[in-house]
């Protein structure tokens, strides 16, 4: 892969076969011995912290990473396609359609938002802004922030008008471990706690907004009367790694526990709003661990300084190298992940009480708070 | 984990904070949408301005010469009856709105604080009455006084979450109210222990929940309507207050709407940027008030807005978008004269019970109107009409008119009843105002000043407000100061802050004997010039001077000297801004008002004979033949040795035994004018004629006397000719030096439909022909409209054929083409006006231009922007335009005044003809003036109209016809109308 990697870890192959027999364990003893399996490393948060950004939050993690969310929204005039409906409109009547349109005004922007409506930047210091890390991070942002569809399609103002979103992601300190989840957490906050002008035209006009930014409406509404059918609001989706290593499932990897990782997902999540389940998943992805790039520990056999013999040629060494994977010398893992695991991870995500609801529901708390 | 929040905390330093922000949204005209949030910095040493307080003295920040600004509040204000202690009044938002003529009074509201968060709503809610209250600030009598409380500690009120932004800015009034309160208290016991005389501060609202809240705390408040009772004369004061809030009031419970809604502002934007709906400035026709126009950018000819509903409160003057209406609506312009008081004579303001929009009677007239719409083929095809949908905005202003005498109920002087009556006002094209009045019998017979309020859907009327009597009608002051208020001409004296830009030395100013002295410094000596200026007689504001003088080589060397202003009138100053403001001096039949003060106007820059004076001049060197070999501009100074009136010039030239000097020039120019003349001609320029008549009047007490028109001597257009040359090569010099800012006037080519009618009429009834393709087409064919033995035929068609051009207009050249520079009426290249400094702004700041384009002088900042100039230009336009119709306003009441009790006859032309009526004008006296069919006999003769023939065949005992250009002979009287008490001058056919 690219030079541009999260900052390589300096293990040495003993120490990394050390760390990955403790997480192979049931149950599995992690780097920081304290924590469980799902349990998320401790952070400081909060909100409201860019006065003339329209939303922002901060998210500081124990191990010093931080990160620091903008959102901006501007006015932008819709590009005029050729909707395949629009043909369709003028064929019935006229004064009908109109009506039609008026009544459903509860899907008002339903389907209409466009991809190109959110745009997102990572920043990450010593890293160029086309290194391909940030170019990934962000592109993995969107993907997530897009994959609902919900979020684009609150951005549509009328069929003329509609919101552009900047989202400007700011990662203040040097990327120590993968920091995909941070990101995506800070913007999870930042955008529940965005507002935007309210509203005051209607229908086709040109937009007219509220002067008043206490009249503001939340991007994400609130439901302040808790709506009879109990639906949950709506929140902007998170992502969540998770980590396997041999038949164990890690969430929060922290950076020395991905670097003996077999596989890293990432797992965007949204809150459900209708089904049986609480959380509902996005996005899956996985993502090339570091632990692919660690040296490998040179097992006795195959080293002549200790009686061995050093393999003649690399398929050679290769096939004794398979030969020796259980024997506790380190050899980085292969990569790939089991179906089963992918659906254990996947549960564990989505179900009540699951970490999604958690994560969510934790972040909903901070702005509560 | 070492945390620390990046936000910046104002829980931490609770109570020693000075800083707090304000967070709104703010709109930007290029559709973006900004979230802004201001920092405020909080503040101890804003003094509450009291001349009570000592404390705020030594706080208050001093300027750079250490001096504070002094203190505008009255130790010993003015108490009432509530509070005996004397009172500092805090009138909320709302107050200032509904009142604003009210703390105009000079008699009362004195020592009033004026709070930011008041000015800033009032500067939302409309700026025209804020910059009246900025102007109240400014008086220094009235003692008005800015507070900056939401910069004050004490006084800063943070918004509370949840509540609005309204309830927020009473709370900050009423807290301002209170620090206030406490403020003096402590200022007058620091003074002196015994003193007991401690004003109060006094909150004035309207608002009953403010009110309520204000009471519940202790602080003092009390309505705006409430307090004025308190005061003398109550009665004319309260009528002073807008009638725009009490009127919602006592009609909510009527539902029946006159109007349709305007749309909102988005829709219209929406629909102006999509071409579906069109912006433009309302007009209503002066013949005919239900017939209105809009002209809109899209189209070449106006839209025609017929009858009130399509009005849709619209009054004439107000921006409005309008949408066109299917075309079964459209209709050919009328050709009638409806006038409002003869339709409507009967409305009963205070009863609207069965009112209708459209009148019954209104309704008549209109059928007619479509009836002939249809009949019609060329002249009268249908147009295309609108309504108006809403209105971007208003352009209400104050009205001068009379009380409808009809609509008084009781006339008594002594009732003290509040009663509803109509304003009529001055100007025909605006409806009747609604006034609510307690003083209806002393304001019969009287011009009135009003305003109109508002105009809700429910009022047929707009509903407006009192504002002051300008005295008896027809008496001398009231109409004066009525057609001044009419034009906007601001007639007030100067203020002292003008007055002090003026030299110190006074009249005794003089060019420094010292040729060493820096105001010789770049300027020409030419005393020794044998110059002289032609003015019109009694002329004291000598702008121009002359001089012409053979050179050696047999050509001739001619300088036009102009007053130099730009010397006494530096840019920016308060002098400038007042005159540019005013942008011309105004001249009536017996008044003068001046664009600069006498001081300058008729001394020190005047070129007077015999005194020295500074100048700005241009010279030339021309041939014989008045072909121009070189111009040359130069600052200098002058001695003129006479001041001619036209006349006189006239009889000096005439006279061959005068030899000397002066005389010789002065032939010279005479010869060299009536070349440059034909050079003119021969180019293509108009010889256009407007009615201009001179009205002579007393000399002691300027009673009018008589009436002539005026007399053009040879010597008239000597002057003219070499000031056009003058403003010609000025023009072209100050553009080569500015081209994107130099200030130049042009007169646009007037589009070919503006003469369709016109050329049709002479073609029709002369079997005449007029060209209008070029200026030189349409000087000769002008030329050829002659009739035999009616010399005054051709001067008519040229008065008609003036109307239809533009109005020539100032300019930055930055803003138009090259080609678009054109002066038609002039057939010049490039034109613009240099060599009346005295009198018009825009010579000023041609003078600034060319004094830098000749390095005499840096060019201002404010000469360089192209949007500065901009401005000044619009505003000039509109006074120069305002000026005009005030001069004309003048000689018609003069005109008018003069012709009273008298019985003569005259000779009049047809100049237009209506289906019942038709406008005849009188050469003599230069009026012009409606008959209307039943003016012939009574009852109102039947008429047959031929709108292709311009034809209007009156039948009955009148039996006679009466065509366009039809000489008749006319009774001219006058008559005292009898609903207005209006004196007008009436003619007859005889």
């Amino acid at each position: 892969m690219a030079p541009n990697q999260p900052q390589q870890v300096t293990l040495s192959p003993a120490e990394l076969s050390f760390l990955r027999s403790t997480l192979v364990q049931s149950p599995p003893i992690r780097f920081d011995h304290t924590k469980g399996p799902k349990d998320f490393r401790s952070m400081r948060a909060e909100y409201d912290v860019l006065p003339g950004a329209n939303g922002s939050a901060r998210i500081a993690l124990e191990d010093g990473t931080e990160a620091l969310v903008g959102v901006k929204a501007e006015v932008e005039k819709s590009q005029r396609r050729p909707s395949p409906d629009a043909r369709g409109n003028t064929l019935s009547v006229a004064a009908g359609d109109a009506e039609m349109r008026d009544t459903d005004a509860e899907n008002h922007g339903k389907g209409k938002g466009q991809n190109s409506w959110i745009e997102t930047s990572v920043e990450i210091p010593g890293f160029r802004d086309d290194d391909p890390l940030p170019v990934f991070l962000a592109s993995m942002l969107t993907e997530s922030l897009l994959a609902s569809g919900e979020l684009k399609d609150r951005l549509y103002i009328n069929s003329r008008f509609h919101w552009k979103l900047y989202i400007d992601i700011l990662l203040l300190s040097p990327p120590l471990s993968y920091p995909l989840a941070l990101l995506s957490m800070t913007t999870h906050l930042a955008l529940l706690t965005s507002r935007l002008p309210a509203l005051k035209s209607e229908k086709d006009e040109d937009p007219l907004f509220d002067d008043d930014w206490d009249a503001a409406v939340f991007l994400y509404p609130k439901n302040e009367g808790k709506s009879l059918f109990g639906a949950a609001e709506d929140k902007p989706p998170v992502i969540v790694l998770a980590m396997a290593v041999g038949p164990n499932i890690i969430f929060d990897p922290c950076m020395e526990e991905l670097a003996v990782a077999d596989a890293v997902l990432a797992v965007a999540c949204a809150n459900a709003t209708s089904s049986s389940t609480r959380a509902r998943i996005v996005s899956i992805r996985t993502i090339d661990p570091p632990s692919h790039l660690t040296p490998p520990g040179v097992p006795n056999s195959m080293n002549s300084a200790t009686g061995g013999t050093v393999p003649a040629s690399s398929a050679d060494a290769l096939t004794q190298r398979e030969l020796l994977a259980t024997s506790g010398v380190w050899t980085p893992p292969r990569g790939g992940m089991k179906r089963a695991l992918i659906s254990q991870v996947v549960k564990i995500v989505v179900e009540e009480g699951g970490v999604a609801e958690e994560v969510i529901s934790a972040l909903q708390a901070i702005e509560l708070g | 984990m070492e945390y620390f929040s990046l936000k910046r905390s104002t829980a931490t330093d609770k109570g020693g904070t000075n800083l707090s922000s304000k967070v709104y949204v703010r709109s930007t005209k290029s559709g973006k949408v900004q979230k802004i949030v201001r920092e405020l910095y909080l503040r101890k040493d804003i003094p509450c301005s009291s001349n009570l307080c000592r404390a705020c003295l030594d706080i208050a920040p001093v300027d750079f010469s250490q001096k504070t600004t002094p203190f505008v509040l009255s130790d010993t204000p003015a108490g009432s009856k509530d509070y005996p202690n004397g009172l500092y009044l805090v009138p909320d938002t709302n107050a200032f709105l509904t009142g604003m003529d009210l703390f105009e009074v000079e008699t009362a509201f004195h020592d009033v604080i004026v709070l930011q968060t008041v000015l800033e709503e009032v500067k939302n809610r409309s700026l025209p009455l804020y910059h009246r209250l900025i102007a109240l600030t400014k008086h220094e009598n009235k003692r008005f006084y800015v507070f900056f409380n939401e910069f004050r500690q004490e006084t800063h009120v943070p918004r509370e979450s949840g509540e609005t932004i309204n309830d927020r800015n009473d709370r900050a009034v009423r807290r301002a109210v209170q620090w206030y309160n406490e403020h003096i208290n402590q200022a007058v016991k620091a003074r002196s222990k015994t003193q007991t005389r401690i004003p109060t501060v006094v909150m004035i609202t309207d608002d009953r929940d403010c009110l309520r809240k204000a009471r519940a705390d202790n602080i003092p408040s009390s309505t705006l309507a409430d307090f004025v009772f308190g005061l003398e004369n109550a009665d004319e004061l309260l009528d002073m207050m807008s009638a725009a809030q009490d009127q919602r009031e006592v009609r909510s419970k009527k539902t029946e709407l006159f109007y349709s809604e305007h749309y909102t502002i988005s829709k219209m934007m929406t629909g102006v940027k999509a071409g579906v709906l069109h912006q433009g400035i309302f007009n209503v026709s002066p013949y005919n008030y239900l017939e209105g126009s809009v002209h809109v950018p899209a189209f070449d000819k106006s839209l025609l807005i017929l009858g009130r509903e399509n009005g849709n409160r619209a009054v004439s003057g107000d921006v409005v978008v309008v949408e066109i209406l299917p075309q079964d609506q459209w209709k050919a312009p009328s050709t009638k004269i409806i006038e409002e008081e003869t339709l409507n004579k009967n409305d009963n303001p205070e009863v609207e019970d069965g009112e209708n929009i459209v009148s019954e009677k209104e309704r008549k007239a209109l059928q007619e109107e479509v009836k002939r719409a249809h009949g019609q083929s060329t002249e009268g095809r249908p147009q295309p009409t609108a309504r108006v949908v809403g209105i971007v905005k208003r352009n209400w202003r104050q009205y001068v008119g009379h009380i409808d005498r009809d609509s008084v109920r009781t006339t008594s002087k002594s009732s003290r009843q509040q009663q509803m009556v109509f304003l009529i006002p001055m100007d025909k094209r605006v409806p009747k105002i609604r006034i609510r009045t307690r003083q209806a019998g002393e304001l019969l017979g009287q011009r009135v000043l009003a305003t109109i309020d508002s105009w809700d859907r429910d009022s047929r009327y707009p509903m407006g407000h009192f504002v002051r009597s300008l005295g008896e009608l027809e008496s001398k002051g009231a109409e004066t100061e009525a057609l001044l208020l009419e034009w906007d001409v601001q007639y007030k004296p100067f203020p002292k802050t003008v007055l002090d830009c003026l030299p110190a030395e006074g009249h005794d100013w003089k060019v420094p004997a010292s040729m060493d002295d820096p105001g010789w410094k770049g300027r020409k000596d030419l005393r020794d010039l044998v110059v002289c200026s032609i003015d019109p007689p009694g002329c004291v504001d000598i702008d121009d001077a002359l001089h012409a003088r053979q050179l050696p080589n047999g050509n001739f060397e001619v300088g036009v000297h102009i007053a130099d202003v730009s010397h006494f009138v530096k840019p920016n100053n308060a002098m400038d801004k007042e005159a540019s403001q005013r942008g011309t001096t105004v001249y009536l039949v017996d008044k003068r008002i001046d664009m600069l003060p006498m001081l300058l106007g008729t001394d020190l820059c005047s070129l007077k004979p015999y005194v020295e004076r500074y100048a700005f001049s241009v010279i030339w060197e021309v041939t014989p033949d008045a072909d121009i070999v070189n111009s040359h501009f130069t600052k200098s100074v002058i001695r003129s040795r006479e001041a001619f009136s036209y006349e006189q010039a006239q009889i000096r030239i005439d006279d061959a035994t005068q030899q000397d000097d002066l005389t010789a020039g002065m032939r010279t120019l005479l010869m060299l004018s009536k070349k440059l003349k034909q050079k003119r001609y021969d180019a293509g320029a108009l010889n256009l004629a407007s009615p201009e008549v001179k009205v002579q009047t007393e000399s002691e007490t300027s009673d009018p006397v008589d009436v002539q028109t005026k007399r053009l001597l040879d010597t008239n257009s000597l002057v003219e000719e070499f000031m056009l040359l003058a403003n010609i090569s000025v023009a072209a010099k100050n553009h080569s030096a500015f081209p994107q800012t130099a200030l130049l006037r042009r007169h646009g080519a007037p589009p070919k439909t503006n003469f369709e009618e016109l050329s049709n009429q002479l073609k029709v009834k002369k079997g005449l022909e007029l060209r209008t393709d070029s200026s030189k087409a349409l000087a000769d064919s002008l030329d050829t409209c002659v009739q035999d033995g009616e010399p005054f035929f051709n001067t008519l068609v040229r008065i008609m054929a003036t109307r239809c051009m533009m109005s020539a207009e100032y300019f930055c050249a930055g803003t138009q083409a090259y080609p678009e520079f054109r002066h038609y009426g002039l057939a010049s290249e490039i034109y613009t006006h240099f060599t009346s400094p005295i009198r018009r702004y825009a010579d000023l700041e041609a003078h600034r231009q060319l004094a830098a384009a000749i390095d005499y002088e840096p060019l201002d900042a404010s000469l360089h922007s192209k949007a500065k100039l901009e401005g000044v230009c619009k505003n000039i336009n509109v006074r120069h335009r305002n000026a005009q119709m005030a001069g004309r306003a003048s000689i018609e009441y003069y005109v008018g005044q003069a012709l009273k009790g008298k019985d003569i006859t005259e000779d009049g032309f047809v100049m237009k003809v209506f289906s019942n009526g038709f406008v005849v004008f009188v050469p003599r006296f230069g009026i012009e003036s409606l008959i209307r069919l039943r003016d012939l006999a009574t009852p109102e003769p039947e008429a047959e109209f031929d709108g292709e023939n311009y034809v209007l065949s009156v039948k009955g005992g009148v039996g006679r016809e009466v065509e366009l250009f039809q000489k008749v002979r006319v009774r001219i009287t006058d008559q005292i109308e009898e609903s207005t008490g209006k004196r007008k001058v009436k003619l007859t056919l005889v």
